[in-house]
């Protein structure tokens, strides 16, 4: 068993390996050199000096071994910042090249589209399927749209008035928010009541969107969208209002505001511009029949 | 006095030499330093307790220093590096906090 330095003992005899840890800091082999010096006598001049260069050598290395970490330590920090910035503006550059490509996208996709019109109304065949298209694009919705309609507002219960502004959640009643199931019941009764096109927020409506709640939002066509809600339906305002108001889908929503506080508001708009709906994939494709008297066209599907 | 301007003239060589520190020396720095720490804390202690001895200090240093390096490229090789260096920087630091707390107790009896 070491001697005790005066420090102060291991707390316990026997103890574990922690405690001996923990008790223990200072190094026994102190306490020995200090009894064997009493012993011995105190230190000579020679012994003397001899002790006190090697313990400034030895502080001159623990001085050099701290600075050298601190260096190190501190050019390896430098080294990340300049990889990050470096990674920063690459994700810029690449950034900005997709964004380029994109724009160069649409306006090919723009080219083709007069040189497939002008190509195709040269032929009966031809028109009649540009007809067709034009028909087909309305009704899936891949073309801006513009024109009077009704403009439906939907908004999450405001807060009541007893409600902590600071701590409180300021959603309010999870009851009182706008769920997917009265966006849908909105958007139904627009439709039956003879719109043309509709729109969620600046989220234009196809044949396939889907309005479903996730978690705490309203995803439109998987993306999502924030309170308050707007739903602009392009169409004739009056038989749009009339045949909204006096569906049924209403009478529940009305319901609805009554008891939960949600807010439902409606208006006329003269103008509404609606957004074209994010083209779907091309999934089909076949040739026009040719005709004796014009080479064999392009195929003349939706893009 | 002579172990500080020892410790500050050290600081000063090893921030004008600025030596490039081979890289395979390179990740067991830091725990030399800790170790270095443990070794001084541990001297100034006995200094104030009246048992401070050179040679001892010194050699206590020197091992300190290349035990723990050595423990920890140990654990290198076999693939506890991480979890021993974090073991040898624990019973370090708590071997540096006991004396602190003694140096504390001599310096301010408190």
């Amino acid at each position: 068993m070491t001697a005790r330095p005066p420090g102060g003992g291991p707390r316990s005899l026997g103890a574990s390996l922690l405690d001996d840890v923990l008790a223990e800091t200072l190094d026994p082999a102190y306490a020995e050199a200090a009894e064997a010096r009493t012993a011995r006598g105190p230190a000579t001049g020679g012994r003397r000096r001899r002790g006190a260069v090697l313990v400034a050598l030895t502080m001159v290395v623990a001085g050099v071994l701290a600075a050298v970490t601190y260096d190190q330590a501190a050019a390896r920090a430098q080294g990340r910042q300049e990889i990050r910035a470096a990674l920063v503006d690459d994700i810029r550059t690449e950034s900005d090249a997709s964004d380029e490509l994109a724009a160069e996208l649409e306006e090919l996709r723009a080219e083709v589209t007069r040189a497939r019109d002008e190509l195709l109304a040269n032929s009966t065949t031809g028109q009649q399927a540009l007809d067709e298209l034009a028909a087909a694009e309305a009704g899936a919705a891949a073309l801006p749209v513009e024109g009077p309609g009704l403009l439906v507002t939907l908004a999450n219960a405001g807060s009541d008035a007893d409600d902590d502004p600071v701590g409180g959640d300021d959603e309010g009643d999870i009851r009182g928010r706008v769920r997917d199931g009265d966006l849908q019941l909105v958007v139904n009764a627009l439709w039956a009541a003879g719109a043309e096109a509709i729109s969620i927020n600046g989220q234009r409506l196809g044949p396939t969107s889907a309005i479903r709640f996730a978690g705490e939002a309203v995803l439109v066509d998987f993306r999502p969208v924030t309170n308050p809600y707007e739903v602009s339906a392009i169409g004739d305002p009056e038989t749009l209002s009339s045949g909204f108001l006096s569906s049924p889908e209403v009478g529940s929503l009305a319901l609805i505001e009554e008891t939960y506080g949600l807010r439902f508001d409606f208006s006329r708009e003269e103008q509404l511009t609606l957004p074209a709906a994010s083209t779907p994939e091309l999934r089909a494709a076949q040739p026009v029949p040719a005709e004796p008297d014009v080479p064999p066209s392009d195929p003349a599907t939706g893009d | 006095m002579i172990p500080i301007l020892g410790l500050v003239a050290g600081v000063l060589l090893g921030l004008l030499l600025d030596p490039t520190v081979p890289l395979w020396l390179q990740p067991y720095l830091p725990i030399a330093v800790v170790a270095a720490l443990d070794a001084v804390f541990g001297g100034f202690r006995a200094r104030l307790d009246g048992i401070f001895d050179a040679k001892v200090f010194t050699i206590s240093f020197v091992s300190n220093v290349v035990v723990a390096a050595l423990i920890v490229f140990l654990g290198d090789q076999l693939g506890v590096g991480a979890q021993l260096s974090t073991a040898v920087v624990v019973v370090l630091g708590i071997r540096i906090f006991g004396n602190a707390a003694a140096i504390r107790r001599h310096v301010f009896r408190a």
